[in-house]
């Protein structure tokens, strides 16, 4: 799968404290699960970076199974306008430390409280989908013309 | 291009083909394991982009390394899944794995492939001090990654004795070679020890543990009385530092009595204890660690491991062994298969006790009675750390004071990242 460079606008919803942000991962036996991960960002490198809190975290080892098996994961973004991506991608590295993890987790820290953070995972993006709903519909209807409801193609009556 | 004389570390099957057989066996783990086994050599590119004041260099050690040196290589390696690989500098003549710089990063190869992105380990910034007494901090608190090496005492008391020492360890003429070339102070003096801790721990986000570790002391009213003292004074010296009794900490030493693990923990901020039988079969034991044997015998040194979780809690105390020593000859397993079966049963028998054991990745280094031995394959390792990882999930016991973070250098804990 090749790499895909993050667009501006894809930056700015990433990087927006506003935007609904949500992991997706699966178990090693393919159980999927899903989470708000408002850490979500876009790296200085062009990729997807997130913080994990628990080391122990269902998201974590999902995410170490990952880099380990290469496999997927995906992360959905949903902006205060209503402008919606997916983005599917290999976790490539994860900073537990060095510069990136502890300038995150000074920053981190200072704007949470105690906390602890046990890493920084950074998300090589394979795929970005406009999953905006009225982007969606217009592709599938330009993709899928025939496929609709009957009723929806009944020539309005005229009120007698 | 690397160029030298070198033949295969062993007639095996290629690390590819290998892992072939072991889809269910991550790779960055399996390059690990294998990178410890058979070392890396730094080419001249690679040392050209060593940053001394950034990157990690060779510090004072328990143990020696394969290339019998002190010169100022890095330290180590990390993996991108932030994996440790504690890999040591290999002369090019036993068949190496090659790190070397591509012009952007560093990267580990085999010959000329590229295998992985590698990280050199980072200096921490108190490595930059020096104590009041002028002493390198690095010499006083020696770092990982993520964790605080302190060695009290790095002499050895097993090897006082003629034939006392275990065979496959340097630790004493190591230490003498080190003491002599890194003026690396003998013993550590208790206040520049909370000092170095102290400026250590400064650096937010750095370290998540601190780890004990050092040579058999056999002296004192009973045996190991004055070891046991030597580290609830140092225990209590890096306490000073915090504000909680109890710290995250291991300490890793002789087979004590439960009157000696109760004093260490009552009176101390020590939160796990790991005393390591080296090799899970009581013949080979009394064969490889003479000193042990003849000091504690297997038998009481096991008794005493398993006591020990009744005062440190399950999941806080473990046992080491040097994954691989079992098949040194004459006197070891004859096939990888026996020597398997045998070290995990034992295992076994301690899990169900609540100990853990974790593996070493065997290097029969230069000043070891071993040194001309050969470790197995990294089928054999793949094998192991499947093994005592799979107990460990089977019974329920932790290993986060031992894990990839914490220490790093145990392939089978690596695997731990998994389990919940």
């Amino acid at each position: 799968m090749t790499r895909h460079t993050l667009t501006p606008e894809l930056i700015a919803l990433l990087n927006d404290p506003e935007t609904i942000k949500i992991l997706g991962t699966t178990s090693p036996d393919g159980v999927p699960h899903v989470v708000s991960k408002g850490s979500i960002h876009a790296g200085d490198d062009g990729r997807v970076h997130l913080f994990q809190v628990l080391e122990h975290s269902q998201s974590n080892r999902n995410l170490t199974h990952s880099i380990w098996f290469d496999r997927q994961v995906a992360i959905y973004l949903r902006g205060k306008d209503g402008t919606s991506y997916q983005i599917k991608g290999r976790p490539v590295q994860h900073h537990i430390t060095g510069p990136l993890f502890q300038q995150h987790y000074v920053n981190f820290r200072a704007r949470r409280g105690d906390v602890d953070l046990a890493g920084v995972w950074v998300i090589e993006p394979e795929q970005l989908i406009n999953e905006t709903p009225a982007v969606r519909i217009q592709e599938e209807n330009l993709r899928h013309p025939h496929v609709t409801h009957l009723d929806r193609l009944v020539k309005p009556t005229t009120a007698s | 291009m690397v160029v030298g004389t070198q033949e295969k570390y062993r007639n095996e099957l290629s690390f590819h083909d290998t892992l072939e057989q072991h889809s269910d066996f991550p790779r960055l783990i399996a390059l690990k394991i294998d990178a410890q086994r058979r070392g890396v050599h730094y080419t001249e590119q690679a040392l050209a982009h060593i940053d001394p004041q950034i990157h990690q260099l060779r510090t004072s050690s328990l143990f020696g390394s394969r290339d019998n040196s002190f010169q100022p290589v890095p330290q180590s390696l990390l993996l991108r899944d932030g994996t440790t690989v504690l890999a040591d500098p290999t002369p090019l003549s036993q068949d190496p794995y090659i790190v070397d710089w591509d012009g952007d990063q560093f990267v580990l190869k085999e010959g000329d492939t590229l295998l992985e992105q590698i990280e050199i380990w980072r200096q921490p910034d108190y490595y930059r001090q020096v104590s009041a007494s002028g002493v390198p901090l690095e010499h006083i608190v020696s770092a990982r990654p993520q964790r605080l090496n302190v060695m009290q005492s790095s002499f050895c008391y097993f090897w006082a004795e003629e034939d006392g020492g275990c065979k496959y360890c340097d630790i004493n003429t190591h230490n003498q070679a080190q003491q002599n070339q890194l003026r690396v102070p003998p013993q550590l003096r208790l206040q520049e020890l909370t000092a170095a801790v102290g400026e250590a721990l400064k650096e937010p986000g750095r370290f998540t543990a601190i780890c004990l570790t050092g040579g058999s002391v056999l002296k004192g009213t009973e045996l190991f009385d004055r070891e046991v003292q030597l580290y609830i004074d140092t225990l209590q010296a890096i306490g000073e530092n915090f504000t909680t009794r109890k710290f995250p900490s291991q300490l890793i030493a002789s087979a004590f009595t439960e009157k000696q693990l109760i004093r260490l923990y009552e009176e101390t901020g020590l939160t796990s204890y790991t005393t390591d039988l080296e090799v899970l079969d009581e013949s080979l034991f009394n064969w490889i660690c003479p000193g042990k044997a003849k000091h504690v015998g297997y038998q009481e040194w096991r008794r005493r491991l398993i006591a020990a979780v009744d005062i440190f809690g399950r999941g806080n105390v473990g046992t080491g062994i040097v994954g691989g020593v079992e098949l040194a000859q004459p006197h070891g397993f004859k096939t990888e298969r026996d020597a398997l079966l045998a070290t995990l049963d034992e295992a076994e028998a301690l899990a169900e006790k609540g100990v853990t054991t974790v593996h070493t990745v065997w290097v029969p280094r230069p000043g070891s009675q071993f040194h001309a031995q050969r470790a197995p394959s990294l089928d054999y390792y793949i094998r192991l750390a499947k093994g005592l990882q799979a107990l460990r999930a089977k019974y329920g016991l932790d290993i986060t004071f031992d894990d990839y973070r914490r220490c790093g250098n145990h392939p089978d804990s690596d695997l731990a990242r998994l389990q919940g």
